[in-house]
């Protein structure tokens, strides 16, 4: 059966010409280089879910703002790596981490339990259990923005790691999962849950408490996964005493310590609103951590590392092949085929139609092309349709002229007289007999407009004129500029996107390129 | 058809097209006006403010922009009459955004816009000319293929990004590099005109002036830089194709025949005649200097008028807008004549039709 397909197709007109318009094709280098890179850009575009590592929003953060690439960590062989540094994560190990309580009031128990099976997991209990008028010992004087809990009682799980580098992290994030379950008048008193809080420290080796973390209620005794993002100075007071610039650390070790605990809050010992409630409360307040992680980010990340705003660059990369692509598929293709029917018709009839459309043409021709760009973007907002319609409205004036020239050429010709003679009608001869003579030179011309049009789009986003949740390689190099890629040395963001702007417009440029040697005689006898 | 008729018929197209441009000017920085009912003294003052000012102050406002509270049908045809006067007698008005004369600020602009463009654009065109030459004296071979490769190269080459490579490699990492070898480094300023600085320094010496221009010329470099590569590829294809086409034209074969030798050929009897449509592209690109490198200006954050028509637009500025545009426009349609006109006048041979 295919057998005779193919047959048939060898024998067609089709396959004589697109072969041997082939084998003339790829007898000039550049052509076959953009063919080449043309079909590695669609790859990129349509298998851009595939290769993405990441979230391609150029507003999702997955990690510091311009972190370098992952692979030029090998020029810098001190690096910190990026990575969950507490070394047991989901709290199985006995040997790592330990449970302290503080203090003399014998109310704060806690247990770690292990997980007897995989589907199970292994967790870390505090109990706090408090029975009426037990004494707490309160911190004097109180401190509320303290690092340190309000009591001088309470409960805490800690794990202890090593870190080996002489420099800071870029960003830290540490996640917990608890849940709380109260009892007593810590679940039915309206303040009840104000009355303990979880929190979460960084402990440095001089035993400086930072607190990084405190829960605020209500706990309604499910799951909760805490992420917290620590902030710049919390770093410095975590991480500084450990590095060593030349000059000593000023911590005796290197070793660092993450803890999690549950604490009664000052508010046990006010008396604002009657009696004090440590006084009359009764109940039990149970926390249960289940995972615990520190992950430290160094100077290093995914592929292409990361922009001004943390996302991913290289996934933002690979989705921002699919609008240029798209955009300048779409958009020349309708300036030409905008331009191929202003041209013929002014072409074939001439007269007062031709007067008014070349007219038109030179109106559009003196009219600055970036600025109206951009007021028509401006006006009509920032879509992908919008930016197609504008590049169109711009953009069919040069096919027009060309179309034009050559249906002035070819309607005089003996074989248009000679159709029209033996009665055929406009229409068939403009598509039978013109529209076929013509089309050679519009392969050429598509291939470029298509380059145009991606650079248009290219500046229109640059300046910000285009959708800011769509990933766009314009739009790259504009958060790059505005972001301070350049004071930040993120060469990454800054070269990357532009490099890719013009491979895939150098691409079309070579096939255009090539296609006018082909087709068009006049320049291959050069 | 004389060269007379032929003038005049062009003077014809030219009103005509100047009268096109002036309405369009009018109707499309209007259009969130017309279609969102945007009114434009909302940029200048807040709706509280609006609330609480007295009745005739708000007219006065309006009066002075030449504005219209809620216009109808009859109020537009005044204000398109009031804007058609005004753009013949010169007056653009003043901006919304720093209520000073339109004037003024596009006076400001101007030279350096005219700066960056002129100088970039005649690096551009000596450098197309001179390598455009040199590869059409030998065609097809390893040379003329390399620089016919690297034109499309610039070509395909977003120049904002050129221009953001230069600028983070000279301004950048160069002074980053050089600052253990001397206080500072040594590198390119990273944008603007001018330094404060030096200007604060230099104003008032007496021979400042010359510092001043080292400080511009020291700024310029690197927009002139990107903007010239950007626009040699063309030059270069043009030239270079021109005299292609003219090698092959009889006369050369005659000179050749001569005994001329063969830089004689192309240089004397090639290049004069390739040149002739290559005047009609400088005077068309002469005619477009004024428009400004929008992409260029804002990367080089260069004091222009291309920064400052995407500035004005993005806050509906526009009589800030349509005066460059109309500027831009008139001198464009302008520059298109004469450079018709140049090419009948220098080349003999053309028919006029």
């Amino acid at each position: 059966m295919s057998d005779v397909k193919e047959g048939r197709l060898r024998g067609t007109g089709w396959y004589i010409s697109i072969t041997g318009f082939w084998r003339e094709f790829r007898k000039h280098r550049i052509g076959v280089i953009g063919v080449l890179a043309l079909v590695l850009f669609v790859v990129m575009a349509v298998g851009a879910p595939i290769f993405a590592t990441h979230d391609p929003s150029p507003s999702i953060k997955v990690g510091p703002r311009f972190m370098a690439p992952q692979w030029t960590e090998i020029f810098d062989p001190t690096g910190v790596v990026t990575k969950n540094y507490l070394l047991d994560p989901n709290l199985d190990s006995d040997s790592i981490g330990e449970i302290v309580v503080e203090g003399s009031s014998g109310e704060f128990t806690g247990a770690r339990n292990f997980a007897a099976s995989p589907a199970e997991n292994s967790n870390v209990t505090f109990e706090w259990t408090h029975i009426a008028n037990t004494s707490i010992e309160f911190r004097s004087p109180p401190d509320p923005n303290g690092d340190l809990p309000d009591t001088l009682d309470f409960i805490y799980y800690a794990q202890t790691f090593t870190w080996e580098y002489e420099r800071l992290p870029k960003d830290v994030n540490i996640t917990v999962s608890y849940n709380i379950v109260t009892t007593g008048d810590f679940l039915t008193n309206e303040y009840g849950g104000k009355m303990f809080e979880l929190m979460l420290w960084v402990i440095d080796s001089s035993g400086n408490w930072t607190r990084i973390f405190d829960s605020v209620p209500p706990y309604t005794g499910s799951h909760v996964d805490r992420p917290v993002d620590l902030g710049f100075l919390d770093i410095v007071e975590g991480w500084d005493g450990m590095i060593d610039e030349g000059d000593g650390q000023e911590d005796p070790t290197d070793r660092l310590t993450v803890a999690v605990g549950i604490a009664p809050t000052y508010l046990f010992t006010s008396s604002a609103s009657g009696p004090e409630p440590w006084t009359y409360y009764n109940g039990s307040v149970t926390a249960t951590i289940t995972h615990m992680e520190c992950v430290a980010f160094g100077d290093y990340f995914g592929i292409l590392g990361t922009t001004d705003k943390g996302a991913d660059a290289w996934s933002q990369l690979l989705f921002g092949s699919r609008i240029s692509l798209y955009i300048g598929l779409v958009a020349a293709s309708l300036s030409t085929a905008v331009g191929v029917a202003v041209g013929m018709i002014s072409g074939y009839f001439g007269g007062k139609v031709d007067e008014v459309t070349m007219r038109v043409v030179d109106f559009l021709l003196v009219i600055p092309r970036l600025p109206l760009l951009m007021v028509l973007a401006a006006f009509l907002g920032p879509s992908v349709d919008t930016i197609i319609i504008v590049i169109v409205i711009l953009g069919w004036t040069g096919t027009s002229r060309l179309i034009r020239s050559q249906v002035l050429a070819e309607k005089n010709k003996s074989y248009v007289e000679a159709a029209r003679a033996i009665g055929a009608t406009d229409t068939y001869i403009i598509f039978k007999h013109i529209l076929p003579n013509v089309t050679p030179l519009l392969f050429a011309d598509v291939t470029l407009g298509v380059v145009a049009a991606i650079l248009s789009e290219s500046a229109l986003s640059f300046l910000g004129l285009t959708d800011p949740s769509e990933p766009s390689w314009g739009r790259m190099l504009a958060d790059a500029q505005i972001g301070g890629a350049f004071g930040n040395g993120a060469w990454w963001v800054v070269i990357f996107p532009g490099l890719m702007i013009t491979a895939i417009s150098l691409a079309f440029t070579f096939i255009g390129h090539t296609l006018d040697q082909v087709l068009n005689p006049r320049l291959r006898e050069r | 058809m004389g060269l007379r008729e032929y003038v005049i018929r062009r003077t014809i197209y030219v009103f005509l097209l100047i009268v096109a441009v002036i309405c369009f000017n009018f109707f499309i920085f209007r259009l969130p006006t017309f279609l969102f009912g945007v009114s434009p003294l909302d940029l200048m003052i807040a709706p509280e403010q609006r609330a609480t000012m007295p009745y005739e102050s708000l007219q006065l406002l309006y009066q002075n922009y030449g504005l219209v509270p809620d216009p109808d049908i009859f109020d537009w045809i005044y204000m398109f009459w009031r804007y058609i006067v005004n753009m013949f007698s010169g007056d653009f008005g003043f901006s919304f955004q720093s209520q000073r004369p339109v004037i003024d600020e596009i006076m400001a602009r101007l030279p350096n816009t005219l700066l960056l463009m002129g100088t970039s654009s005649i690096v551009a065109i000596i450098l197309g000319i001179w390598t455009g030459v040199k590869a059409a004296g030998d065609p097809g071979s390893r040379k003329d293929v390399g620089a016919v490769t690297m034109a499309l190269f610039t070509f395909s080459l977003p120049v904002f990004w050129l221009g953001m490579i230069l600028l983070f490699f000279f301004a950048y990492m160069l002074p980053a590099l050089t600052s253990t070898l001397i206080d500072g480094g040594i590198g390119l300023p990273s944008g603007g005109t001018i330094s404060y600085e030096v200007w604060i320094a230099f104003k008032d010496q007496p021979f400042g002036a010359l510092a001043i221009a080292g400080d511009i010329l020291l700024h310029l470099l690197l927009p002139m830089i990107a903007l010239g590569i950007g626009g040699y590829g063309g030059y270069f294809l043009y030239m270079r194709n021109n005299l292609i086409d003219v090698m092959t034209e009889d006369y050369i074969l005659t000179a050749r025949a001569k005994g001329l030798d063969e830089n004689q050929v192309l240089y004397k009897h090639g290049m004069k005649n390739a040149m002739l449509p290559m005047v009609t592209a400088i005077a068309i690109t002469f005619g477009f200097l004024i428009n400004g490198a929008t992409l260029t200006e804002t990367v080089f954050n260069w004091f222009g008028l291309g920064r400052y028509i995407f500035d004005s637009l993005l806050l509906l500025d526009y009589p800030v807008v349509q005066a460059i545009f109309m500027i831009v426009a008139i001198t464009a349609v302008l520059a298109n004549f004469i450079a018709d006109l140049l090419y009948g006048f220098l080349d003999p041979r053309i028919k006029y039709g």
